[in-house]
């Protein structure tokens, strides 16, 4: 009995850190980093607002306006719901047609929220339009 | 096999990093027309719901920050699929705070690729 203790303070005066155990640990580490990290991909709409110089007014009579006045939807200035939106500019077909042809103006008011922003965006979008923001005149 | 694990830890310790303006104080806009995001982006835009804009989780003071930001970060880019830039942007904030940002994206040459939650 008083051997094996002398035997194992010896074998700890050697000066050597016991390793043994880092595996160990490294694998909790990596349990816990596996369970903590949530490898996310978020969900989104791809809006390419293009820039450039301005229309003329016959460009902007013959482009489809979407207006967005508070949070009522407006398409060619009949009220029309998301839903509508939807249908109205599908019926377009702006996948198929020339770049050129695919622009939607897009007014809004000041007091639109970025929720009913958003909600036009993602339908001009998800239908192959693109966003033209039309700004006040200063 | 230690080193494999610390190998691994440091991987997992790099991806936890990429979602750090996840913290984020704001509540994300919805729509039913939201499509899970393939594509890698160049930058990170964010507004909070104090109306506080970030750059790739770092705070700047105006939209035309955002646009110096963004168009250094494009300059090296070739392709379309390389000007992507994520904007978060708190659901209640009214136009005049994150009109701007969106505009200086897109004067920058970035494609706005708006985070959203999908609507059931």
């Amino acid at each position: 009995m008083l051997k094996h203790r002398r035997k194992q303070e010896k074998k700890h005066r050697t000066g050597e850190i016991p390793v043994g155990s880092f595996s160990d640990i490294a694998f909790l580490l990596i349990i816990y980093f596996l369970v903590a990290t949530t490898l996310i991909k978020v969900k989104s709409i791809t809006a390419d607002l293009p820039t450039g110089e301005k229309q003329t007014q016959a460009q902007i009579d013959k482009t489809p306006v979407v207006n967005l006045r508070g949070a009522d939807i407006y398409f060619s200035d009949k009220k029309v719901t998301i839903e509508n939106l939807n249908e109205r500019l599908a019926a377009l077909n702006l996948a198929e047609q020339p770049a050129n042809k695919r622009v939607i103006m897009f007014e809004s008011t000041s007091n639109a929220s970025y929720q009913a922003y958003f909600h036009v965006l993602a339908a001009i979008s998800s239908n192959g339009g693109v966003v033209a923001l039309v700004e006040e005149e200063k | 096999m230690g080193d494999i694990a610390f190998l691994l830890i440091i991987f997992f310790l790099l991806l936890s990093d990429s979602s750090k303006d996840k913290k984020l104080p704001l509540t994300l806009p919805s729509s039913t027309q939201v499509k899970k995001n393939e594509t890698p982006v160049a930058a990170r835009v964010a507004i909070d719901s104090a109306g506080v804009i970030y750059l790739d989780g770092h705070r700047v003071d105006t939209a035309k920050d955002i646009e110096w930001g963004v168009r250094a970060l494009l300059t090296r880019t070739v392709a379309d699929e390389q000007r992507h830039v994520q904007f978060k942007c708190d659901a209640a904030l009214p136009k005049e705070t994150f009109e701007p940002v969106l505009k200086a994206i897109a004067e920058a040459g970035g494609i706005i690729e708006a985070i959203g939650e999908k609507l059931q």
